[in-house]
């Protein structure tokens, strides 16, 4: 097995630099040491993450102290792998169609995606509708059962006469809002295209029935872009409701009237960069960035605008998983900023300019690259990582998910 | 040569989901109109040089999400706001009735130096709705609010054919540049007589 690589830099100011190398051979083809990034733990957290990082699921790896400049350390992230296909897919399940090994299956997801025509069928799974253990006459018994459920609770608001609309303000506010959204939700997909687009009525339906199905939360503008690709996937008016329900079970805080599950994210993110870059967290600290609302948009959908419809399946799919953590998609924007620290801080960008810039990395991110970075940093942030969000932070998982 | 501190306003667009604050924005700023801009997740902001008399100043024109939920994130985006555009739908009551907490709540949540006096601007937009045969708020109305709220400069607007946008934000432009002369002159070494103050003539009727 080769020795993976160590990046050797210059001198600096005192700060003293970490670089990691394999101290031992481990099983893992993928590991590609061209995949180099940057790293600069701090260093209170040197013996701990000395101690965290002796092995991990990734390999092995060895502190080495060095006096080392402001172009510190790489560390590497595993290749991606091929997405599942149908006869893989097949191997996973028992003859009864139940999921034998669902943390063999969530990694392998983790770390290839789906391929489309398997995300009908798997995402029920991760989104936690359909139970890993499930056998195939449970799932088609469920689908009927909540086919039934679902529609009982659509009649709740399909039979609000008119009159009785007139006296029931929240109702009519919240059904123009969705009909305000759903009429520019993707509409540049084929699948929502057009006028009359019946798709668009089967988002506006869902999300109405969700607003009534969780009257407290209600619709909130955002939850249109997580159900758009997962009706299109699901194909199936009532899956997709189910499939959406389950989703917001993990990420309703999300969209909690005090913003409480956003800001406990932001916080987590601006940790995390303290932790995984103490110079890019400086600057930002100067620049009275810390409040991260640049990364709003990212956190509340998922990235869901910020990649080509194909790519925001693949990164949901990868941290619907919630194979590493189930905060991975903190470790994505640390990530992506990391990628793009030395543009920030070269060009001084201010609050306003660091937004505009963040914005317009819309359809410019490598996912793939993203991804193995932030795979990296989650391995080297180890339990000091998982330290900087503080429990409760969205999603908010259930025992069996994980 | 005479400078002045600030050439950069900054205005910051408010009003009901779906009112057509990112509309209006791009119609000034891109001259383009699009039926299928998303909803605005957040904030985001464009900007462009207008001429105001005879001054270029750069106008940083700030779009936000419009559901209510989201006013909390206020407090990052407004701050140093130079003017307040209060967008409503012309066909909708309901936007026109938020018109009143979108202004407080920016007061709460920029709190400029001098509220009483910090410049705010109207806007009904979506005029050209079914020949305006769909309109539940008349322009009377609208000007009297605007008229209780300390004589708030009002236009009817079509983002959708360019009715008014260019001399409404113009009209922001001139407001904001007033406003910030009358707190802070600055005038360094020499005096600056091209900066305009003493004129008075504008095709704005604010």
């Amino acid at each position: 097995m080769e020795k993976l690589a160590i990046k050797g830099s210059t001198p600096s100011s005192g700060i003293d630099q970490w670089k990691f190398g394999t101290k031992q051979t481990h099983r893992h083809e993928e590991s590609n040491p061209s995949a180099y990034q940057t790293l600069r733990p701090t260093e209170q957290l040197k013996e701990t993450i000395n101690d965290e990082m002796a092995s991990t699921s990734v390999g092995s790896f060895e502190l080495v102290e060095s006096k080392l400049s402001d172009v510190p350390l790489s560390v590497w992230g595993r290749a991606r792998l091929p997405p599942l296909e149908s006869e893989e897919w097949a191997t996973f399940l028992d003859s009864e169609g139940r999921v034998v090994d669902s943390k063999a299956l969530r990694k392998r997801i983790f770390y290839g995606g789906l391929g489309h025509h398997l995300r009908q069928e798997v995402w029920k799974f991760l989104l936690g509708y359909h139970q890993y253990d499930s056998t195939y006459v449970e799932r088609e018994e469920r689908r009927a059962h909540k086919l039934k459920e679902y529609r009982i609770l659509k009649a709740q608001w399909q039979t609000i006469s008119d009159e009785q609309a007139k006296r029931f303000a929240k109702f009519r506010e919240r059904k123009s809002c969705v009909e305000k959204d759903v009429v520019r939700t993707d509409r540049v997909l084929p699948f929502y295209a057009g006028d009359d687009n019946p798709n668009v009525s089967i988002l506006h339906d869902i999300l109405v029935t969700y607003s009534f199905y969780n009257f407290d939360l209600g619709y909130c503008q955002g939850m249109n872009d997580f159900l758009s690709p997962i009706l299109f996937v699901m194909q199936d008016e009532s899956e997709a409701f189910w499939c959406f329900v389950a989703l917001m079970e993990h990420l309703a805080p999300n969209f909690n009237q005090d913003q409480n599950g956003m800001h406990s994210q932001l916080l987590a993110v601006s940790k995390l960069v303290e932790l995984l870059d103490s110079s890019l967290h400086k600057y930002l600290k100067q620049a009275d960035c810390l409040n991260y609302f640049f990364c709003f948009r990212w956190i509340l959908i998922q990235f869901k605008r910020e990649f080509e419809y194909e790519n925001v399946m693949r990164l949901w799919e990868v941290l619907w998983t919630y194979f590493i953590t189930e905060h991975f998609h903190l470790y994505l924007c640390v990530a992506i900023l990391k990628k793009y620290k030395k543009k920030i801080m070269e060009e001084k960008m201010d609050f306003d300019c660091l937004l505009k810039f963040i914005n317009g990395l819309s359809g410019h991110i490598n996912l793939e690259a993203a991804l193995r970075d932030a795979e990296s940093l989650c391995v080297l942030a180890g339990n000091t990582g998982a330290l900087c969000i503080p429990a409760g932070t969205p999603p908010s998982l259930t025992a069996n998910m994980m | 040569m005479a400078t002045r501190k600030r050439t950069l306003l900054k205005v910051i667009i408010l009003g009901d989901s779906g009112v057509g604050k990112t509309s209006l924005m791009n119609q000034f700023v891109n001259k383009k109109f699009s039926n299928q801009y998303k909803a605005t997740i957040g904030a985001d902001f464009l900007t462009k040089e207008v001429q105001v008399e005879d001054r270029l100043v750069t106008m940083q024109i700030w779009d936000t999400a419009g559901q209510e939920r989201f006013q909390s994130l206020g407090v990052a985006f407004y701050r140093g706001a130079d003017c307040c555009v209060l967008v409503y739908d012309v066909n909708l009551l309901k936007s026109f009735e938020s018109l009143s907490n979108w202004r407080d709540e920016f007061l709460v949540q920029a709190s400029p130096s001098d509220p009483e006096n910090f410049p705010f601007m109207v806007l009904g937009n979506k005029v050209d709705i079914d020949g305006g045969n769909s309109r539940v708020v008349s322009e009377k109305r609208a000007k009297t609010w605007c008229a209780s709220k300390g004589d708030i400069p009002y236009f009817e607007t079509s983002a959708k054919d360019d009715l008014n946008v260019d001399v409404a934000f113009q009209c922001i432009a001139k407001n904001a540049l007033k406003n910030e002369t009358d707190e802070e002159i600055y005038l360094p070494d020499t005096i600056d007589f091209s900066s305009g103050s003493t004129h008075t003539s504008s095709s704005c009727s604010c």
